[in-house]
């Protein structure tokens, strides 16, 4: 346990309780039970996802395919359930073994063909957008199934489904990021492919995995997006892979890769959506909300890079003598 | 020569970091027409005072004069304008510019228009190189030239800038004997032209021919300063490492007759071209040559790496057909390649992620990684191999190069690998980490497994293998016992490449 949670957390923990309590305490609504289950479900999707955005940023590759992937599955599954007649119980597994297959020739296609998984997924998010609006005229489709909605409004013991769904995968990553050979492997080839095609590791066979992974749990977000809005679209989803990346980002992952911890990303999702809430709670229009949104990503990202900068800082004013006088000071005494 | 003026004195400089005290009151006096050895084992204050003197880092406490004038020297850009250009181990030369871009990059001669003077360029190039004594056209591809080359063009680039004080950081690491040679000379010149020199070197033989004066540290601490003409090697072991080592190679030997691999006559389309050798169980075989004669390229074939165009390899007694690495690494062979921060450290791991990473399969059940063996196992070899005990608290990049490179070895220790390749496992570490890198392979052939050696230290080599095979060109020349070998024999071998290449194009 001491390994899942580790010091890494602690900065998206800190600014995670340092926007709750802003939030808390400008807004009246925040914490009523009402707003706290709909932030969860608000959260949920993209924090599903953004636990394969984080897992392929781990092994050193980034995904930007997963937004367009949510639209082009969200339309597959529509089409399975209201015109080919596909049971619901059959729909959502062929509908995550598709979103894996997805991931399996992104994956394949960076690794073995060895383009670089910008470009890869860069391609995949303009293709999958203009593949989902080649189904039903470039429509939406409505009215999918009257059991589909409880999988994302349902409730269990009274706390919402998808808290249920974010516990388990989260649990599941953390498990196989910390305790697996397949997410020592994946810590590894992001740290040094070079260093981990000498240690005898199949780098790129793990760089495909992550991409299955994150295939698949594109996904499960797309059934909880369908669930949601009971819909397919081809609009569903846009900037959903920026906001995935976003969240690991202020989770404190390292875009270039071996670094971060799982469970930060679901804190760097939980902040991201608790701001947008706030601003939404105190009427700020949506333009606000893109602009609060980047600054986050500025500030979490240059907190982690002027850390040193910033301790230094912190000591002058508080007056205090810097760790490094106060080792020196020790030594020479 | 003690008695003219210094031209630059630091005088207490002291640098803290985060825990350590990097620097303790050091005092270094530099001199016109000297060369000046900084010496010291990893993670003595080296680099935080080569640091300070090229205005990288602002001293904590201390004092600096020029001319007996106290001065600071804010920023990189400030030292090289009052005359000290500092040559990092890691050049600053941008590869895909000319050698006369390089010279001048940030300074470059220009027109009354405003505009590059390139004719400008290269002639006062030229005038830097020719005033060098050095053969390097200014046209050249910078990036194409030669490693040693491409550190000339770095010193021309100090010597264009008229700097008073050159500062060298290990200059040598990458050099083959003939262009440390060349090297020597140039600065000696340098020297008698009134320039003053800060030389860091590992390489202690090399601080016996060149150094007029030299200091130690130890710790942070100068332990000793000597303005003696005469330096004596031993004593500067003594002096660096902090006790008196005794056998610098401690050699055993643990050499069988049973053959685990041999090579016949395999070449790849990197170069190498019919080699043929035989490595017996617990050898230590010694890859012997200049740097680019195929030695790496040996150890790439062997390894899987670049694909066999001829010959094969046999394995304990069965050849063997690696398809890469991965296959060479399951049939028992490892590599510890020569950079180990390039391709050799995760250095997102503590030790132990690294120790492990190539037997992962090891610590593996149901999928599952016993991270409890794991720490057991790691603690056992970091507390053999006397690795800091700061490697399991930290990820591997607070550690020094010693350290480093034990950890790297380590790998090879808890894997089953049967047969080592070692590329330069000495590069870059002191002293005190070269001798523990020597017992490592002690006792890993003690164990029956068996070592390539690949080193540029021409001692180094003599000393730790048990039969040595001179490398030019890309193939074999002559495999001897070490014994039979000498110091002579490894260095006439690479300047004759240079001879016979000579002499082949004067009869094409």
């Amino acid at each position: 346990m001491k390994r899942i949670f580790d010091a890494q957390l602690i900065g998206p923990f800190a600014a995670l309780v340092i926007v709750s309590l802003v939030v808390a305490l400008t807004t009246e609504r925040f914490l009523n039970p009402g707003n706290l289950s709909n932030l969860s479900l608000q959260v949920s999707i993209v924090a599903l996802i953004a636990i394969g955005s984080t897992i392929v940023i781990f092994a050193a590759g980034i995904d930007l395919s997963s937004g367009s992937m949510v639209a082009l599955l969200t339309m597959i599954f529509a089409l399975m359930l209201k015109f080919v007649g596909v049971p619901l119980v059959l729909a959502v597994p062929l509908i995550l073994v598709a979103g894996a297959f997805l991931g399996l020739l992104l994956g394949l296609i960076t690794a073995y063909g060895r383009i670089p998984s910008f470009i890869t997924t860069l391609a995949a998010l303009i293709a999958f957008r203009g593949l989902a609006l080649t189904f039903n005229n470039g429509s939406p489709i409505f009215s999918l199934d009257p059991a589909l909605e409880p999988l994302f409004y349902g409730k269990f013991v009274g706390i919402p489904l998808p808290f249920f769904y974010l516990v388990f995968f989260y649990g599941l990553a953390a498990f196989t990021m910390n305790f697996t050979k397949l997410g020592r492997e994946i810590y590894a080839v992001g740290g040094n492919p070079a260093a981990a095609v000498l240690t005898g590791i199949n780098v790129r066979k793990v760089q495909a995995i992550t991409f299955v992974i994150a295939g698949f749990m594109t996904a499960v977000g797309a059934v909880l997006m369908s669930a949601r809005l009971n819909s397919g679209s081809p609009n569903y989803g846009q900037t959903l892979e920026l906001q995935a990346i976003a969240a690991a980002v202020v989770g404190g992952a390292s875009l270039a890769g071996g670094r971060g911890n799982i469970l930060a990303t679901l804190m760097g999702a939980m902040t991201i959506v608790i701001v947008q809430n706030g601003l939404n709670l105190n009427a700020a229009p949506s333009s606000v909300q893109n602009i609060v949104l980047g600054l986050i990503i500025l500030l979490a990202v240059g907190i982690d890079m002027w850390r040193t900068e910033i301790s230094a800082l912190v000591a002058r004013v508080s007056g205090r003598k810097p760790e490094a006088e106060a080792a020196a000071g020790k030594k020479a005494g | 020569m003690n008695a003219s003026k210094p031209l630059w004195e630091f005088v207490d400089i002291s640098n803290a970091y985060p825990g350590v005290l990097a620097n303790d009151s050091v005092c270094i006096k530099l001199l016109a027409r000297s060369i000046h050895g900084l010496l010291g084992e990893n993670g003595c204050g080296k680099s935080t005072m080569i640091k300070t003197l090229s205005g990288v880092k602002q001293p904590d406490g201390g004092q600096i004069l020029k001319d007996g004038q106290p001065v600071q020297i804010p920023s990189p850009q400030a030292a090289r304008a009052m005359g000290i250009a500092t040559v990092f181990q890691e050049f600053s030369i941008v590869p895909t510019l000319s050698v006369g871009e390089n010279i001048f990059l940030g300074n470059m001669p220009r027109s009354s228009l405003g505009v590059v003077d390139w004719k400008r360029v290269h002639s006062d190039a030229a005038a830097v190189l020719a005033e060098m004594e050095v053969d390097i056209s200014t046209e050249a591809i910078t990036g194409q030239l030669s490693v040693g080359e491409q550190q000339l063009v770095e010193i021309a680039k100090a010597v264009a800038m008229r700097a008073s004080m050159i500062v060298l950081d290990e200059p040598t690491a990458a050099l083959g004997e003939d262009e440390i040679e060349r090297l020597h000379q140039l600065l000696r010149t340098m020297r008698s032209k009134g320039t003053g020199i800060l030389y860091v070197s590992h390489r202690l033989d090399e601080v016996e021919r060149i150094v007029d004066e030299v200091t130690i540290l130890r710790n942070g601490r100068v332990v000793r300063a000597s303005g003696e003409t005469k330096i004596n090697v031993r004593e500067i072991v003594t002096a660096m490492v902090g006790e008196d080592i005794g056998e610098h190679y401690p050699k055993e030997r643990n050499a069988a007759d049973e053959v685990v691999l041999e090579a016949q006559g395999i070449a790849t389309s990197a170069g190498v071209n019919d080699v043929s050798f035989e490595l017996r169980r617990g050898e230590v075989l010694g890859l012997g040559g200049v740097l680019g004669s195929g030695r790496t390229e040996i150890a790439r074939a062997l390894f899987g790496t670049d694909g066999l165009t001829a010959g094969r390899v046999v394995l304990n007694g069965r050849p063997a057909a690696f398809r890469g690495e991965m296959d060479a690494i399951r049939a028992g062979l490892a590599l510890v390649p020569e950079n180990r921060k390039f391709d050799g450290l995760f250095f997102n791991f503590r030790a132990s992620g690294n120790i492990t990473a190539a037997s992962l399969g090891k610590l593996t059940r149901f999928g599952l990684l016993d991270l409890k063996r794991e720490e057991q196992a790691t603690q056992g070899l970091i507390d053999d191999l006397d690795i800091s005990a700061q490697a399991e608290e930290k990820t591997v990049n607070f550690l020094s190069g010693g350290n480093q490179q034990k950890t790297v070895i380590a790998r090879w220790l808890f894997s089953s690998a049967e047969i080592l390749i070692l590329d330069e496992p000495t590069q870059g570490i002191d002293i005190g980490a070269k001798i523990a890198v020597y017992n490592l392979i002690n006792e890993l052939t003690r164990d029956g497994k068996s070592i390539i050696l690949i080193s540029s230290d021409h001692d180094e080599l003599l000393a730790m293998s048990d039969r040595i095979a001179v490398v030019q060109q890309g193939t074999i020349r002559r495999i001897a016992d070490a014994a039979e070998l000498n110091h002579d024999d490894l260095v006439r071998a690479s300047a004759e490449t240079g001879r016979n290449r000579e002499q082949g194009e004067v009869l094409a």
